[in-house]
């Protein structure tokens, strides 16, 4: 039986770290710059669901426009920068190497940030693309594109030239998700900005690449720093192991026919949203192995132990729900309601997020070589996170399953639908206010830490001379 | 695992399968899709989108209306579309050959609106819809910048809102005009119509479709 020995870097700092500690800064820094920017968009977006006048008189910040910016800055600014920089890491602790191609990872999170920057200004200037999670606009992508390429190099180096042949789990899942953004991303701009097809196959198209990019991309992205993380820091074994490398596969090869689900009963041929259904109940068996390698994470344990046991929660959660919602019976009551938004919000934020939560908070003592400035900050972080997805994506779902049922009843009007999710919607909006601030206690913790680890190597080298 | 080129082959096919099966096969299936020409009504069905109206799917798009209304209709025995009054029949994939970007939507906090043009009994009129865009109405935000108040010089203009509500009526003396993207806006919405019964739309009995495709054979 294969076991997976946690040995293969067991002492805290590794000289590789201090070579790559500016890019990964850098990486890791802007995404939780644009984590909080995302936050306050998303608290702007509810307050406009609270209220339909709020800010309605700018033409910058319509409902549309906030909507898709705190996706954009979110999916693309947080998730791609963290997500990328804690893979690579991980990919270069593996690999036993110094990281390669370091310049390379920097010059490409500096253009992958201005990207974003282009992206999210032409989206309040009304640019955007209108597809769902492919929101920035046609002028922006093609620069994202390249600037992804430019920092995975670097991962991609780690992995061709790692000294073990034999691969970890949580090095297949972070080599994944290096390959598969460029592909979907390069496939989605062409079929759908630059040379659009035709009709209802623009849905189509877009239905595969967000599918994608959550299975292919976001969900990898998170796996590999919880299959990197656990066994570390509980000093364990991971059970189950040699049926890991099925779960992966089953993810790969299934995960990505699961995306028709959003489009029941729409004007696609019947048969995608019928193989989604399929798929997505196939899909169950990935979380299966998924929880059986890593069901040590629910005993509890450190910080980072128990972020990453709240995002593996509410990974087998959206899991789950994936697969119910599928289904056209209850597809009815929930499709276009607020329960698509809890899953989204559950899935993005609760399960990719909350891991990479807890990956960072391992991985920047061991990057930094300080560590983190204030424990009691980062309790205060788990804490306000915890209870506020929990709550964001509860009250989310209840106004969806009442806006759903009252929706199908055609005597209620929009009018009595919204009155009777205001409740919900307002608890929703003090759930991102936690968040937000959950967010800016990690925040500063995060710069007082990095700073001070900054400040100290300057301090070591000016001794030195 | 350990070979890295097999590892490899494998990302590729697992990206390749799903984008051949799902993106290629609806292609292969959609992508010869044509208008169909009526011809008892010598007419090509769906008609193309006029001038103003095809302007008006932009504003549409770059106001991010689609994050809060759908334009698909679903079959009528799935869920309130037909009950609702948003059409009597389904969407079907011709209905939108001639639109760009499709914006089929994922939330209904609004009503549908793939079909506001043919509402019965009577659709809205432009004025409405001004009126619904200036004002707003409940959840619906008033989109006051698509509009601007000027003084009266001479004789009033005939673009000039009707004051349909009290926040319509402005200082005496002045009146408010519509932009150009207010007014492409509301020949957007206006155009839109999934009215006409291709042969693919028409809602037939189980028992039927069957004998139909015997017969096809």
């Amino acid at each position: 039986m294969t076991t997976f020995t946690p040995a293969a870097d067991s002492t805290d700092t590794v000289p590789a770290d201090t070579a790559s500690r500016c890019p990964l800064l850098l990486l890791l820094g802007s995404g939780l710059a644009w984590l909080l920017v995302s936050g306050v968009f998303a608290l702007i977006n509810a307050l406009q669901l609270d209220s339909a006048s709020f800010l309605a008189g700018c033409r910058l910040l319509t409902y549309g426009h906030i909507h898709a910016l705190a996706e954009t800055t979110f999916v693309y600014g947080w998730l791609g920068n963290a997500g990328l920089a804690l893979s690579i890491w991980i990919l270069g602790r593996l690999g036993g190497e110094a990281l390669r191609a370091t310049p390379w990872m920097s010059a490409g999170g500096l253009f992958w940030n201005l990207g974003v920057l282009i992206g999210v200004i032409g989206i309040a200037a009304g640019d955007a693309t209108s597809y769902p999670l492919l929101q920035l606009p046609r002028y922006a992508q093609p620069l994202l594109l390249v600037s992804y390429g430019a920092v995975a190099i670097s991962g991609v180096l780690a992995w061709t030239g790692r000294r073990r042949r034999v691969m970890y789990a949580a090095q297949w899942y972070a080599v994944a998700p290096l390959f598969f953004f460029p592909w979907l991303f390069s496939v989605a701009q062409v079929l759908l900005l630059w040379s659009p097809v035709r009709g209802t196959l623009q849905a189509v198209v877009q239905g595969w690449y967000a599918q994608g990019l959550w299975t292919l991309w976001a969900a990898p992205l998170a796996l590999a720093g919880a299959y990197y993380v656990l066994p570390r820091a509980n000093g364990k074994t991971l059970p189950a192991y040699d049926l890991a490398w099925l779960g992966f596969w089953a993810l790969l090869f299934v995960g990505g026919w699961t995306g028709g689900r959003h489009l029941i009963g729409g004007p696609v041929p019947a048969w995608i949203p019928t193989v989604a259904i399929v798929a997505a109940t196939l899909l169950l068996s990935h979380y299966l192995i998924v929880f059986l390698n890593l069901r040590g994470v629910f005993a509890g344990g450190s910080l980072a132990v128990r972020f990453i046991g709240f995002g593996l929660g509410a990974y087998f959660l959206g899991g789950i729900f994936d697969a119910i919602t599928a289904m056209r019976v209850v597809a009815v009551a929930t499709e276009f309601t607020y329960c698509d938004e809890a899953m989204r919000q559950l899935a993005y934020y609760g399960a990719a997020s909350m891991i990479l939560y807890g990956v960072l908070y391992f991985a920047l003592p061991r990057v930094s070589g300080r560590p983190w400035a204030s424990a009691a900050l980062a309790r205060g972080h788990f804490a306000l996170a915890a209870i506020g997805l929990a709550l964001l994506v509860f009250s989310l779902a209840m106004a969806g399953v009442i806006q759903g049922r009252e929706l199908n009843d055609a005597q209620v009007s929009f009018a009595s639908i919204a009155a009777h999710t205001h409740p919900w919607l307002l608890l929703a909006t003090a759930a991102q206010a936690l968040l937000l601030l959950g967010n800016l206690l990690l925040a500063v913790n995060f710069t007082t830490s990095a700073c001070s680890s900054c400040c100290s190597a300057t301090s070591r080298e000016a001794l030195a001379s | 695992m350990k070979n890295g080129p097999l590892f490899f082959l494998g990302l590729v096919s697992a990206v390749g399968l799903s984008w051949a099966g799902i993106v290629v096969g609806t292609h292969g299936q959609l992508g010869r899709l044509t208008s169909y020409y009526d011809n008892g009504e010598s007419q090509a069905y769906p008609a193309g989108l006029p001038g103003l109206a095809a302007q008006g799917q932009d504003v549409y798009r770059s106001l991010g209306c689609a994050s809060c209304h759908t334009e698909q209709v679903r079959r009528p025995d799935f869920g309130s579309d037909q009950a609702r009054g948003w059409g009597d029949r389904q969407s079907v994939a011709r209905d939108y050959i001639g639109q760009s970007p499709v914006q089929l939507g994922e939330s209904r906090i609004g009503p549908d609106l793939a079909n506001l043009g043919a509402r019965k009994p009577s659709p809205p009129s432009a004025d409405e819809l001004m009126a619904l865009l200036y004002s707003g109405k409940g959840a619906m935000p008033a989109y006051r910048f698509l509009f601007h108040t000027h003084r009266i010089y001479g004789q009033a203009s005939a673009k000039a809102l009707l004051p349909m509500n009290a926040a319509m009526r402005p200082a005496p003396g002045y009146e408010i005009l519509p932009t150009e993207r207010a007014e492409l806006l509301v020949a957007y919405l206006q155009s839109l119509n999934q009215s006409y019964e291709y042969p693919e739309a028409r809602p037939a009995p189980a028992a039927k479709a069957g004998q139909a495709k015997e017969a096809a054979k």
